[in-house]
């Protein structure tokens, strides 16, 4: 698939965007509220399809992020869903491993490591803390002090 | 000098630990004991379980997860054994010392199951084969 006609796909599921932003010849941002993330990245591995790379998470301060990564291995484009989390308190997101098993590992380690609850994953245990790491501290928010 | 050290440094077998490490030190210890460097000459020799070692070679900042771990290993170890911290990391924790899940330094780690425990440090990120070899012999040389 060509640069013109993923840009024409994406234009199918705007109305679930805050915004396109091509920052870059290759690169695409795709900002989205949580509640939206879902739909959004089952558009862009099933319907489009882009080949799922990675996420991240991020603590920015009044909100959570997280960035699924997709790339389009024929032009080489890098698209990035931008999902943002607001409530603190109880972060939630739906989460894409039940489509994408790809995504368990890196949920997991995100929900490790900030603390977001992932709905409907298949199996939310511990990755990468240590066993006698204690419940309800998570190491990568902004309050958390060593 | 007891038997026992005397028969250590004849032919000291090493059993090598990763507790966190970047694999960089872990390369350079297999690096030793390819032909070039080739420690097998001097009777160094890597073994599979702790159970048959006179050292142990830590590399690696010593991660909460590995401390544990770590310090069975040691427990494990016939005794007297030398412990050599390979690298910056086991020596002080090195950059990751602000890290979350950073246990270490290793030295402490030893000294909380046998406060006695004769460690060796060989810094460097990684040292160089040259370094461990000559890090290795001026312990044995101070037992």
């Amino acid at each position: 698939m060509n640069q013109e006609e993923l840009n024409n796909k994406l234009l199918e599921i705007k109305d679930k965007l805050i915004d396109i932003e091509q920052k870059a010849n290759k690169r695409i941002f795709l900002p989205c509220e949580a509640e939206n993330t879902y739909a959004v990245n089952k558009f862009l591995f099933e319907d489009v399809p882009l080949r799922f790379v990675i996420a991240t998470g991020i603590d920015s301060d009044d909100y959570f992020e997280i960035l699924y990564h997709y790339s389009n291995d024929e032009t080489g484009c890098v698209v990035t869903v931008k999902a943002f989390i607001r409530d603190r308190e109880k972060p939630a997101i739906e989460s894409i491993a039940p489509f994408l098993p790809g995504a368990e590992w890196i949920e997991r380690e995100i929900h490790d490591l900030l603390g977001i609850d992932f709905k409907n994953h298949p199996n939310l245990r511990r990755l990468i803390l240590s066993d006698d790491w204690p419940e309800g501290v998570y190491p990568l928010r902004k309050e958390t002090k060593k | 000098m007891s038997w026992k050290i005397k028969a250590l440094k004849k032919s000291p077998w090493v059993f090598h630990v990763n507790v966190g490490a970047c694999n960089n030190c872990d390369i350079e210890i297999v690096n030793c004991l390819t032909p070039r460097y080739d420690v097998e000459r001097f009777g160094i020799k890597l073994v599979g379980s702790p159970r048959h070692a006179d050292a142990l070679l830590v590399t690696g900042v010593g991660t909460m997860q590995a401390a544990i771990r770590l310090r069975e290993v040691y427990r494990q170890t016939s005794k007297p054994c030398v412990v050599f911290l390979i690298g910056a990391c086991p020596c002080g924790t090195g950059i990751f010392s602000q890290g979350y899940h950073v246990a270490g330094p290793v030295d402490k780690i030893i000294r909380e199951v046998d406060p006695n425990a004769i460690i060796a440090y060989v810094p460097g990120c990684p040292p160089k084969p040259e370094a461990m070899i000559s890090g290795i012999v001026k312990t044995l040389a101070a037992l």
